[in-house]
């Protein structure tokens, strides 16, 4: 494809993306749900509702609540296991000309690497996301992403067994997101995504208990923009040249343009998909259109809240 | 899917049943108790105010193989009378005789029974938890005094799942075929989040949104509720 044809493309390491809008795993379901709402060949890429080596039941309800600007949810990682996804969801989606990336979860290292050997020669995959984050169950998900040893452990493995572009999905709950974004890196990600969701809880003033069965839950939604935002800065600076997907309450194009700012060369949209089933195609028009009127790329509006940005990122939690 | 636009409280669209609907005026009616967050923000938009429809989504009752000899029962538990009214007018027009039975904690919250007088095709039984007004106690055993002399043929049910699990067991001592339009917390409507399953007999989770919201009791798993 030539630059004219496909002005809003951007590049992500070795993954190229027609545009920077990419709908985020977990709200998108496996992206056929959004058939009615959405023309999949416009976006950027989606991400696939995490995939694990068997299908996998997820936890029992309730399941999600809406909270101030944002919901929490503890879906628990159902899924229709990577069989199902690649002989029933991934040729319909090819067919639909979606760039698709698959995001992959387990309980032991083994299962990542049994998934993503199991992906590895299916046809129209543009990538791995690694879900190393995710709060909502009992083993594996956020336990890799808490750790930079567990990190690096698991990316190193799961590197030597794909050549697909490797996207890891960090958690915001770490202890510190920036040595997990290194931990990553190093062992040979391509990519790193963040955010994912925050433990957070929620509970009925009426009844004294938790408003969702497994306690505690994965906030998201404008809510969270703000944290999000911020780390995205932090990981940017410390790691100048990672190529960072933004995750957080994006819901407008100006969302998508501070998240750029920050520092990603992509964003996620996430829980906006729930509310508005067609945002992510309107923010594909939208960026469209704001680029042609200023005669921008994309890539130009990467990172430039770090030029003339003397933030101190240790000192906003005093203040 | 009701969205207030523009807001972020409520932030996730909220699901409504369709009360009645008037396809030549293009309006639909939406019958609404406010307890939350949500249906206040409906309560408070000033008269002419837009708001994002996303519908209509998931299944309906099904009237198929319902002869004018038979008899159906309608059960519902205070605002879960809401997708009623459309009912009984598909009932009336198909000539289906429908008893209805409509439960609620007080004679207050029974007020809604206005909205159904020339509606129902039959009788109306109402049933308060205080006994303020009509049969004291719950709507289920209410229904369940009247069922076996009644002889019905298929019910149709709305309401808390409380009274879900309750009269789920009533109509499985009478054999009779039923439905239950069931509610859950949804966060899309098209079946995308997951956030809105309930424990099922045949796989561990029906999604209600896409694969309900009707849904016969037994594909339900009560004990797991």
């Amino acid at each position: 494809m030539t630059e004219s044809s496909e002005p809003l493309a951007v590049q992500l390491g070795p993954l190229r993306l027609k545009n920077p809008i990419v709908t985020a795993s977990g709200t998108f379901g496996y992206g056929l749900e959004f058939t009615d709402f959405v023309d999949l060949s416009r976006l950027g890429a989606i991400c696939t509702k995490g995939l694990s080596l068997h299908p996998h039941a997820g936890n029992v309800p309730p399941r999600i609540c809406e909270t101030p600007a944002g919901m929490l949810n503890a879906i628990g990682l159902q899924n229709v296991g990577v069989e199902v996804f690649l002989s029933e969801k991934l040729p319909r989606l090819r067919e639909k000309g979606a760039t698709v990336i698959a995001n992959v979860w387990g309980d032991l290292e083994e299962d990542y690497v049994s998934v993503v050997r199991a992906l590895e020669d299916a046809e129209g995959l543009a990538a791995i996301e690694l879900n190393i984050s995710c709060p909502n169950v009992e083993k594996g998900g956020m336990l890799f992403g808490n750790s930079p040893q567990a990190t690096a452990s698991l990316v190193g493995r799961v590197r030597a067994a794909t050549g697909r572009p490797l996207i890891v999905k960090l958690s915001p709950n770490a202890p510190d997101l920036v040595l997990s974004a290194r931990a990553a890196r190093e062992a040979g990600a391509d990519v790193v995504s963040l955010v994912n969701t925050f433990v957070a809880m929620a509970i009925d003033p009426e009844t004294a208990r938790p408003r969702l069965s497994f306690g505690t839950g994965g906030l998201s939604g404008p809510a969270i923009r703000p944290l999000a935002v911020r780390m995205v800065f932090q990981v940017a600076r410390a790691l100048p040249g990672v190529p960072i997907m933004g995750i957080g309450g994006i819901t407008d194009l100006p969302d998508v343009l501070e998240f750029l700012a920050a520092g990603a060369a992509a964003v996620q949209v996430g829980t906006a998909n729930f509310k508005e089933p067609g945002v992510s195609a309107r923010l594909v028009e939208e960026l469209a259109l704001f680029c042609a009127q200023r005669g921008f790329r994309p890539a130009d509006l990467v990172g430039r809240a770090h030029a003339s940005s003397s933030v101190k990122l240790d000192a906003g939690a005093e203040g | 899917m009701l969205d207030l636009p523009g807001r972020i409280r409520p932030y996730l669209r909220r699901a409504y049943s369709v009360a009645d609907a008037d396809p030549v005026r293009g309006e639909i009616e939406l019958l609404v108790r406010t307890i939350g967050p949500g249906t206040a923000g409906l309560e408070e938009l000033p008269e002419g105010s837009f708001a994002g429809l996303l519908g209509p989504l998931g299944n309906g009752f099904s009237l198929e193989n319902l002869s004018q000899t038979q008899r159906v029962a309608v059960v519902a538990g205070g605002i879960g009378a809401a997708p009623f009214p459309l009912l009984f007018r598909a009932l009336s027009q198909a000539r289906v005789r429908a008893d209805f039975y409509l439960g609620g904690r007080n004679a207050e919250e029974l007020s809604l029974a206005a909205r159904f007088e020339g509606v129902v095709p039959g009788e109306t039984v109402l049933a308060s938890d205080d006994g303020s007004l009509g049969e004291r106690g719950f709507v289920t055993e209410a229904f369940r005094r009247h069922a076996a002399p009644a002889r019905y043929d298929r019910l149709f049910a709305c309401g808390p799942m409380p009274m879900f699990a309750a009269l789920a067991r009533v109509v499985s001592d009478l054999r009779l075929p039923s439905e239950f339009s069931t509610e859950a917390a949804m966060g899309c409507g098209f079946g995308a989040c997951l956030g809105c399953v309930i424990p099922g007999t045949e796989k561990p989770f029906l999604i209600t949104c896409t694969e309900g919201p009707i849904l016969s009791p037994e594909r339900i798993a009560w004990e797991k509720l």
